[in-house]
């Protein structure tokens, strides 16, 4: 017999530039925040997952699970670290949703976690490039700017998506991250700003790219009955869904349809008994601004071609709001803690206490990709009566 | 050696590039169908890309494949 498994409680570090923090010291921070809100004694907790990317190449520290775990004071738990490139910590997420729901855990802990700043861009660079296979692409000098620049340059050919439509994607997730207090860039810019800002890999300029973020988001899963004893502040997994997709460029039959996106939705979509248009908000992954466009297509929010026009409805006559936390091109993508990141800012909506609260939200829906969306998570949230 | 031909799927032009190809940048990458069905990556011998769907040719190499528009060779 299957368990509902909850969220049973959150928490985010500010996202940005934060000098002088170790990945230990951040996701403590976060791991205890969490466990404080979701108010289930550490005891409980059988499994630490700490979802990360780089922090080997980029700090030297390994052996995440056991140190963080330590720091927390959790004794005798299964402590691991989990990586799939970007989608690190919601792959995380879906391993502990498996245990629980499974009857072999009562509550699991992760935390997501990265720091990539304070070095120079060509090691950030190459440090992300390790999520490319270097057997074959990597070695072709294959980037991830250089990724979407091929998948803009394409949808652009074949559905007439103009710059200006790209543009304001990472427009309205300026708009949003300012009223974000945990986000890394709280300033608004203007199209011209971002049509205008230097090319990184064309036709990808600077500000259609993240940034590269430190922090940590952390997220308690339990099981109902836990839950329910100990009064936490939970939101209900209605799906929890991790699939590959094509690993290269050219295992793409069609470069502008991420496959792992659609299957992830699809299947996400079946087990919670639900459709697209009953979802409220959704925190999706925005590395750069021409991946919302594809990515709210291939979650069913648009018909395939229609998300360039339809980036310019938000907030008039669509009904599913998209990042409002300021997504990952404004909240900021520190690669391993985005998944955990995203899972706390819909259960935030979905608990009525978020800075850009959706009224009404009661299903939230979460898609974090790793690699060449080769590594996809989709999960469904829903609101708790109280 | 039979040449790889085919037609451009997409283009990018790179850069930033990671450690190993600093010295490189800006340089072209392709996304190439080749005729018979294949994808692959590989660089362009001019420095502004091509339009998606121009035909291009390269040989065939165990390193990255540096592609020609197809017109420039016949």
């Amino acid at each position: 017999m299957t368990r509902n498994v909850h969220i049973a409680g959150v928490a985010s570090t500010n996202f940005g530039t934060l000098p002088g923090r170790s990945l230990q010291s951040l996701a403590a921070e976060a791991g205890r925040a969490a466990l404080a809100d979701a108010r289930i004694p550490p005891a409980k907790i059988g499994c630490l997952f700490v979802g990360n990317f780089v922090g080997g190449i980029m700090t030297g520290q390994e052996l995440l699970g056991p140190i963080v775990a330590a720091d927390l004071a959790l004794a005798n738990v299964a402590a691991i670290k989990i990586e799939a490139a970007c989608a690190s910590s919601s792959a995380a997420v879906r391993l502990g949703y498996d245990l629980i729901r499974a009857g072999a855990e009562q509550a699991v802990l992760v935390i997501g976690v990265e720091r990539l700043t304070g070095g120079p861009r060509s090691a950030l660079t190459t440090a992300m490039t390790a999520a490319i296979d270097q057997d074959t692409e990597g070695r072709a000098g294959l980037t991830f700017p250089g990724f979407w620049g091929l998948v803009m340059a394409r949808h652009a050919h074949l559905y007439g998506t103009t710059r200006e439509q790209v543009a304001a994607v990472t427009v309205k997730n300026r708009k949003f991250g300012a009223a974000n207090p945990l986000a890394q860039f709280r300033k608004t810019v203007t199209l011209e700003d971002v049509t205008s800002s230097p090319l990184i890999a064309d036709p990808i300029r600077r500000l259609d790219c993240c940034p590269a973020t430190d922090g940590a988001a952390a997220v308690v899963l339990a099981a109902e009955t836990l839950v329910r004893s100990c009064g936490s502040p939970s939101v209900r997994v209605a799906a929890s869904v991790l699939v590959n997709g094509p690993a290269r460029a050219c295992d793409y039959a069609e470069i502008t349809t991420h496959d792992g996106t659609v299957t992830a939705a699809r299947r996400a979509y079946k087990a919670a008994g639900v459709a697209p248009e009953d979802i409220d908000v959704v925190e999706l992954h925005d590395c750069f601004s021409i991946a919302e466009i594809v990515d709210s297509e291939d979650l069913g929010f648009f018909a395939k071609g229609e998300g360039g026009p339809g980036v310019l409805q938000a907030g008039a006559n669509r009904k599913t709001v998209i990042n409002p936390s300021g997504g990952l091109l404004s909240k900021g993508h520190p690669t391993g803690a985005t998944g955990c990141g995203q899972i706390y800012e819909v259960a935030m909506q979905l608990r009525g206490r978020h800075p850009n609260q959706v009224e009404g939200a009661r299903l939230g829906l979460t898609h974090n990709g790793g690699g060449t969306a080769a590594a996809v998570t989709v999960h469904i949230l829903e609101s708790v009566a109280r | 050696m039979n040449k790889l031909a085919g037609k451009v799927q997409s283009y990018t032009v790179i850069r930033v590039p990671g450690n190993a190809h600093a010295e490189a940048a800006p340089f072209v990458l392709l996304l190439v169908e080749l005729d018979d069905g294949r994808r692959v990556l590989g660089h362009f011998s001019g420095r502004e890309p091509p339009a998606i769907d121009t035909r291009v040719i390269a040989i065939p190499s165990p390193q990255t494949p540096v592609f020609t528009r197809a017109e420039d060779v016949s």
